[in-house]
C-alpha cells in the first residue's frame, strides 16, 4: 500500500500517453505536473525514436539502436512497416534495398529474419552418434551448447506491436505508473481498416487506445488552434511578418498543417472555426521528405569525397549497384542525419565525417546552411508547389490562408520555412512554435487528455459522430451597416452547424438608434494589378520591398454581398456596446439577437 | 461560453428612407468532414449528443465553472489538509537537539505522528510549511520581544524541522528512516495463548503492518477465520517469500570526521557494512519465525485440515457403501451414474432445505409471540409475590386478632411463598396473586393460598406446612 502511494504523489498527474507514431520516427508523449504535454525521451535519450527493429543473433535491438545495424545486418533489420499496416503483400510496394525484404509467401505482409536461439539442453538420452563415439572411448569434452541459427517470421502487425510496446514500456518507466489512456497518430491518408490495423495492434501492446487521431488533428489540437486564450497564454502564436496574427488569432480562419516527415510530404488544408476542425482538402506526395534531402547531400558529399580522393563514388546507387557503394551509402546515410540535424538547429556549418566511406578513405567535409539552402532549393519548391496545388483543390487561394502549421522533422530547415513564408500572405504566421517533431506526439496527449476529462457522454459515442461528413456552412455570413458595401465577416464558412457567434459593436456617440444588415457573403480575392509607373511616385520608399519583390499583382481576400438574410434594428441605446449574437441552426436556419451591453433581457430577437 | 469578439465596424445611427434589398435565401449546408479533435469538437458533440441548446449548454457550462471556481477557492484558501502538522507539540519534543538528529522522531517534528510511513509526499511538504510558519526564528525574535535568555537555542526546533524535512522529502533517507522507525510498536501476541476465535482479528494489523515493508504491492490481507484454503495457502506463501526493502543505514555509526585516515574510514565502513548484513538477516529471520509461529497456530489451517479429512472420509465412506451394494463388489460409479446420484441428492437436499425453511418461518412468528408473553411475566413475577406478601403481612401472618406473629412463622410463611412462587408458571402466580387480593386480608387470602398448593400435587407434597 505504501510504495504505491508513494508513487502515486511522484506522478499526481494524470498517466496519459500520446504517440506519434511515424512510418520512420515515432515519438512520445505525456502530461506533464502541471498538467501540460511534454513530449519525453526514451531510456535511451532519445525524443525522437526510430520505427526500427533489428535482430541480430539473440538479440533484439529498437529504435535507434536498430538503425546502424542496417549497414552490415540490413537483412534482419525492419523499417518503414507503418504504412503497410492493414494492406495485403500485393497492394505494397515490395522493393526493399536494404532492409528486410517481405516474403512473398504470407498474404498479410511479413518479414523473416535469420536469428540464434540458445541451444536446447542437451537430452539425456544420447544420440546414436554420440553413443558410438562413448564407445570408442574417445574421451572428447562436451562441446559448449551453440546457438542453434533459425529464421523467424514477423508479420507487419506483429512487429508494429513488439515496437509500440517498446514505447509504451518507456512512457511507462518515465511516469512510474501504468499510462491508462493513451492517442495514436495515423497519417492523413490512412484508410478505416489501416485506422483499426493499427488500433488492433497497440491494443495487442497492452495499450488502451482512446482515439486513432490524424496526424494534421493532432496538430491542431496540440497548437490550440481556435483557442485563442489559452494559445496566447501559452506562447503558441507564430510570429507572421506584418499584421496582428502574432498577438491576436482570429476566431475563424483557414490552416494549413504541413506534415513533412521523413519519407512522406502531408497537406491539409482545415477551416478552423473557434476550435472546430473541418476537412477542406488534403493530399499527400509520397515521394517527397527528409530522404529528398539525405539523397541531395548524400549526392553532394559523394561528389566532395570524389574530389578528394579520386575515388569514384555517385551515390545514392540503385539495386544493381557494388556492394561496396551500397555499404558506403548506409554509412554516409547515419552520418548525414547527423549533418541534417545540425544543419537546421544552429547557423554555422555542419560537418560530416565517415571513417572508411570507400576503399579504406575517410570523408570529412562540412557543409554550411546557404549552400545547403541552394542545394535544397529545388525540394523547397517542390513543396510550395504542393502546398499551392492543394490549397487551390479545396477551392482557395495562397492569401486566403491564415496560417501554416509546421509538423514533422524536415519543416526545421528555416530554408523551408522562409520559402513557405514568401508563399503565404505577409501577415499569414508559419508556425513552428512547437517543436515540428513534437507537435503530433503532444498533441495527441492532449487530445487523450481531454477525452479522459469527457463525463456524462462515451467518448465512443462523441468520436462517431465524425465518422460520417457533417452539415457545415457553405457561406460566410457577414454584417454591414444598411447602405454600406463594407462587410464585416461573423461566421466563417465551413463551420459546422449549428453555430454560435456573438460580437460586440462599438457604437457612435449620441446614436440612439442603429440597424444591421445580415448577409450571406462570399469568399474572394480581389486581384488588383499595380503598375509601375504609377507606384513609385505615389508611394515612396516605405514600399520599397513590395518592389524588389516584383509583385504586379496584389490579391486581398475580401467577402462580397452574395444573399441578403434580413435586418436588426435596436433602438434606446445609452451609449454601451451593442452585442450581437448569430445562431445558424442544423436546418441552416438563422436567428439573430441584438441587445446592449448589461440589457440582455431586453434582446430584440429577429428569426430568418 | 460563447466568447465576445469586438468587430472593427462602428455603428452609426440608421439611415432613414434606406430601402432594404430584396430578401436572399441562406445556401443550403455542405457536408464537410470533420476532425473528431479538441475540446470545441468535444463540447459541440457533447451538446449534440445530450440535445442541449445553446443557451441551455451556457447554463450548464456556468455551473461547472462555478463549481470549478468554488473548489480552486476552497483548495487556496481551505486547507487541502486540516489539521496537518497540528498534533501537540509535547515540551521534550520542542527541547529537541538538532545535532541529535538520529535520534528525532522526524513524523513526530512535523505533527505527522499519526500518518508516519502513510504520509504522502504532499502531506509532508504542507505539515513542513505549516510548521516553518510557526516556528521560524524571526518570528521567535518578535515573540519575545528580544528579551529572551536561550537565545542561542532559539532556532534549535527550525533546524530539527529542517532536518527532518530534508529526511523524509529524500526517497532513500525516508526508506532509511522508516526501516527503523522505532515509534511503530512491533508486538507480535504469541500466537499460542490467542484464542481461536480471535485470532484473525489479532493478527490481521500485526501483518499489515509488516505489509509495509513488502516490495511487492499490494499485499494479500489476512483474511477472516473463513477464507478458504487457497486464500490462506496464498497468504503464507507471499510471507514465505516475503521481499523487504527494509535496510538498517540509519545505524551506521558515522565516520568520525576529524580523522583523515583511509583506514579508520575503510574500517568503519567495513563494520557498518556488516552490521547492516547483521540486521538484516536478523530481521528476516524474525520475520520468518513470527510466520512460522502464527502458521503453526492458524485455526483455519485446522479447520481446513479437519475439512479435508472430512471430506476424505466421506469419500472412502462413500466408497465402501458403494461396494456393499446388492449390484457388485467394488464397481465405481460410472460417470453419467455419480451425475445422476450427485443431482438427485442436491435436489432431495434443495427441497429438505425449502421444507425446513418454510415450517422455520410459520411457526416462528407463534414462537416469538409466546416468548414475549413468558418475558413479560417473568419480569412481574416479583410484583406480584411482593403484592401476595403484602396480603399476607396484612391479614397479620393468618394469626389471630392481637397477637404479634413469631419471627420463625414469619420466616417460614415467606420462604413457602418463595417455594411456591418457584414451582408456579408465572401466569398461575398472576392468578394467584388476583385470587388473594380479591380475598383480601385473613382467611380467604390463606384459602386462596392452600388451593394453589394443593393444585400443584405431587409436586408440593412434603414441602408445605403453613399453607398445606
Amino acid at each position: 500500500m505504501l510504495r504505491q502511494q508513494r508513487v502515486k504523489t511522484v506522478w499526481s498527474a494524470p498517466a496519459i500517453l500520446g504517440i506519434n507514431f511515424g512510418q520512420s520516427y515515432a515519438s512520445i508523449a505525456v502530461i506533464d505536473k502541471e498538467g501540460h504535454p511534454t513530449c519525453i525521451a526514451n531510456e535511451e535519450g532519445e525524443r525522437q525514436i526510430a520505427c526500427a527493429i533489428s535482430y541480430v543473433g539473440e538479440q533484439v535491438y529498437f529504435g535507434n539502436g536498430a538503425k546502424p545495424h542496417l549497414v552490415k545486418n540490413g537483412k534482419n533489420t525492419m523499417m518503414g512497416f507503418r504504412n503497410l499496416l492493414g494492406h495485403t503483400y500485393d497492394e505494397v510496394d515490395h522493393t526493399a534495398i536494404l532492409t528486410a525484404p517481405l516474403i512473398p509467401t504470407s498474404e498479410t505482409p511479413a518479414y523473416t529474419v535469420d536469428i540464434l536461439i540458445p541451444a536446447p539442453v542437451p537430452s539425456k538420452t544420447a544420440t546414436p552418434a554420440s553413443r558410438s563415439a562413448a564407445a570408442s572411448g574417445t574421451a572428447t569434452p562436451v562441446p559448449a551448447p551453440e546457438p542453434v541459427p533459425s529464421t523467424k517470421t514477423l508479420t507487419v502487425p506483429e512487429v508494429t506491436t513488439l515496437f509500440l510496446s517498446t514505447l509504451f514500456t518507456s512512457a511507462k518507466d518515465f511516469l512510474g505508473v501504468k499510462p491508462t489512456a493513451c492517442v495514436i497518430s495515423a497519417p492523413t491518408w490512412f484508410t478505416p481498416a489501416q485506422h483499426e490495423a493499427l488500433r488492433d495492434a497497440a491494443q495487442k501492446a497492452g495499450i488502451n487506445i482512446l482515439q486513432v487521431l490524424d496526424e494534421a488533428a493532432a496538430v491542431l489540437v496540440g497548437y490550440r488552434v481556435g483557442l485563442s486564450e489559452e494559445r496566447k497564454q501559452r506562447g503558441l502564436l507564430g510570429s507572421p511578418e506584418e499584421g496582428d496574427a502574432g498577438e491576436t488569432e482570429k476566431r475563424d480562419k483557414k490552416v494549413v498543417v504541413l506534415d513533412m516527415g521523413e519519407t512522406s510530404l502531408g497537406v491539409s488544408v482545415v477551416a478552423v472555426s473557434e476550435g472546430e476542425y473541418t476537412v477542406l482538402g488534403k493530399g499527400r506526395e509520397d515521394k517527397l521528405g527528409g530522404r529528398e534531402f539525405d539523397n541531395l547531400l548524400l549526392k553532394h558529399f559523394a561528389k566532395e569525397f570524389t574530389k578528394k580522393t579520386k575515388v569514384a563514388l555517385d551515390l545514392p546507387c540503385g539495386e544493381s549497384a557494388p556492394d561496396a557503394d551500397k555499404r558506403a551509402e548506409a554509412k554516409l546515410r547515419l552520418a548525414v542525419e547527423h549533418t541534417k540535424r545540425s544543419l537546421s538547429a544552429s547557423s554555422g556549418a555542419a560537418t560530416c565525417a565517415v571513417e572508411s566511406l570507400k576503399d579504406g578513405l575517410d570523408l570529412s567535409s562540412a557543409v554550411n546552411r546557404l549552400r545547403f539552402d541552394g542545394l535544397a532549393a529545388g525540394v523547397y519548391r517542390q513543396v510550395g508547389s504542393k502546398m499551392t496545388e492543394i490549397v487551390n483543390a479545396a477551392g482557395l487561394d495562397l492569401v486566403q490562408i491564415d496560417e501554416v502549421l509546421l509538423a514533422g522533422s524536415s519543416t526545421l530547415f528555416p530554408g523551408l520555412q522562409q520559402h513557405l513564408s514568401l508563399l503565404v500572405a505577409p501577415t499569414t504566421p508559419v508556425t513552428a512554435a512547437i517543436d515540428p517533431s513534437e507537435v503530433i506526439a503532444v498533441g495527441c496527449a492532449l487530445q487523450a487528455l481531454h477525452l479522459s476529462n469527457l463525463q456524462e457522454v462515451k467518448i465512443g459515442d462523441v468520436l462517431k459522430l465524425a465518422d460520417q461528413p457533417v452539415d457545415c456552412l457553405a457561406q460566410p455570413i457577414a454584417i454591414a451597416l444598411p447602405g454600406s458595401d463594407q462587410l464585416v465577416t461573423v461566421i466563417g464558412s465551413g463551420a459546422p452547424l449549428p453555430v454560435r457567434r456573438r460580437v460586440a459593436l462599438p457604437v457612435e456617440k449620441g446614436v440612439e438608434k442603429v440597424a444591421l444588415e445580415l448577409w450571406e457573403g462570399k469568399d474572394e480575392v480581389k486581384v488588383e494589378k499595380v503598375e509601375r509607373e504609377k507606384f513609385e511616385p505615389e508611394e515612396g520608399d516605405e514600399e520599397d520591398e513590395e518592389e524588389e519583390e516584383e509583385d504586379e499583382e496584389v490579391k486581398t481576400p475580401v467577402v462580397s454581398k452574395s444573399a441578403y438574410l434580413g435586418l436588426v434594428e435596436l433602438a434606446g441605446l445609452k451609449g454601451e456596446n451593442v452585442l450581437l449574437e448569430i445562431i445558424v441552426h442544423r436546418g441552416a436556419g438563422v436567428e439573430a439577437r441584438a441587445w446592449e451591453q448589461g440589457r440582455e433581457d431586453e434582446a430584440v430577437k429577429v428569426e430568418l | 461560453m460563447a466568447t465576445v469578439v469586438t468587430l472593427p465596424l462602428t455603428l452609426t445611427a440608421a439611415p432613414s428612407g434606406h430601402s432594404a434589398p430584396s430578401k436572399g435565401k441562406i445556401s443550403s449546408p455542405v457536408k464537410l468532414p470533420v476532425y473528431p479533435a479538441g475540446p470545441s469538437y468535444i463540447s459541440a458533440a457533447k451538446r449534440h449528443l445530450l440535445q442541449r441548446s445553446f443557451a441551455e449548454d451556457d447554463e450548464e457550462l456556468a455551473l461547472e465553472r462555478e463549481a470549478a471556481a468554488a473548489k480552486a477557492r476552497e483548495e487556496a484558501n481551505g486547507e487541502p489538509y486540516p489539521g496537518l502538522g497540528e498534533e501537540v507539540e509535547h515540551k521534550d519534543l520542542l527541547a529537541s537537539d538538532p545535532k541529535e538528529w538520529k535520534k528525532q522522531d522526524h513524523y513526530a517534528i512535523l505533527g505527522l505522528g499519526h500518518l508516519r510511513y502513510m504520509a504522502n509526499d504532499e502531506q509532508i511538504r504542507i505539515a513542513h510549511r505549516r510548521k516553518v510558519l510557526r516556528h521560524h526564528p524571526d518570528k521567535k525574535a518578535g515573540a519575545n520581544g528580544g528579551a529572551s535568555s536561550g537565545t542561542t537555542n532559539d532556532d534549535a526546533f527550525f533546524k530539527c524541522i529542517s532536518k527532518a524535512f530534508d529526511t523524509l522529502t529524500s526517497n532513500e533517507r525516508r526508506r532509511q528512516f522508516d526501516s527503523v522507525d522505532w515509534n511503530i510498536e512491533d508486538e507480535v501476541p504469541d500466537p499460542k495463548r490467542v484464542p481461536a476465535d480471535k485470532f484473525c482479528e489479532t493478527f490481521a494489523p500485526v501483518f499489515a503492518r509488516e505489509a509495509r515493508f513488502s516490495k511487492v504491492q499490494p499485499v494479500p490481507g489476512f483474511g477472516g477465520s473463513d477464507a478458504s484454503k487457497k486464500e490462506v495457502e496464498g497468504f503464507y506463501d507471499f510471507w514465505y517469500n516475503f521481499d523487504s526493502w527494509r535496510s538498517f543505514e540509519w545505524h551506521d555509526k558515522e565516520v568520525n570526521e576529524g580523522s583523515d585516515s583511509r583506514d579508520d574510514k575503510r574500517f568503519t565502513e567495513k563494520k557498518n557494512k556488516s552490521e547492516r548484513q547483521r540486521r538484516k538477516k536478523e530481521d528476516n529471520t524474525r520475520l520468518r519465525e513470527m510466520v512460522d509461529s502464527v502458521l503453526a497456530s492458524d485455526p483455519r489451517i485446522k479447520r481446513i485440515k479437519a475439512d479435508e479429512k472430512a471430506a476424505r472420509d466421506a469419500k472412502k465412506k462413500g466408497g465402501v457403501s458403494g461396494s456393499a451394494t446388492p449390484n457388485g463388489p467394488a464397481k465405481p460409479m460410472s460417470a453419467a451414474e455419480k451425475k445422476v446420484a450427485e443431482e438427485k441428492r442436491k435436489k432431495e437436499e434443495a427441497e429438505k432445505a425449502e421444507a425446513e425453511k418454510k415450517s422455520n418461518e410459520a411457526s416462528k412468528a407463534d414462537r416469538e409471540a409466546a416468548k414475549k408473553a413468558k418475558e413479560a411475566a417473568r419480569k412481574n413475577l416479583k410484583k406480584w409475590k411482593k403484592s401476595i406478601s403484602t396480603v399476607i403481612a396484612a391479614s397479620n401472618y393468618f394469626q389471630p386478632e392481637g397477637k404479634a406473629p413469631a419471627a420463625s412463622t414469619v420466616e417460614k410463611q415467606l420462604a413457602e411463598l418463595d417455594t411456591l412462587v418457584e414451582l408456579l408458571e408465572p401466569e398461575e402466580v398472576k392468578d394467584l396473586k388476583e385470587k388473594v387480593e380479591a380475598g383480601g386480608s385473613g382467611e380467604p387470602a390463606k384459602q386462596a393460598l392452600k388451593d394453589k398448593v394443593a393444585a400443584l400435587g405431587d409436586k408440593a407434597s412434603g414441602k408445605f406446612v403453613e399453607f398445606a
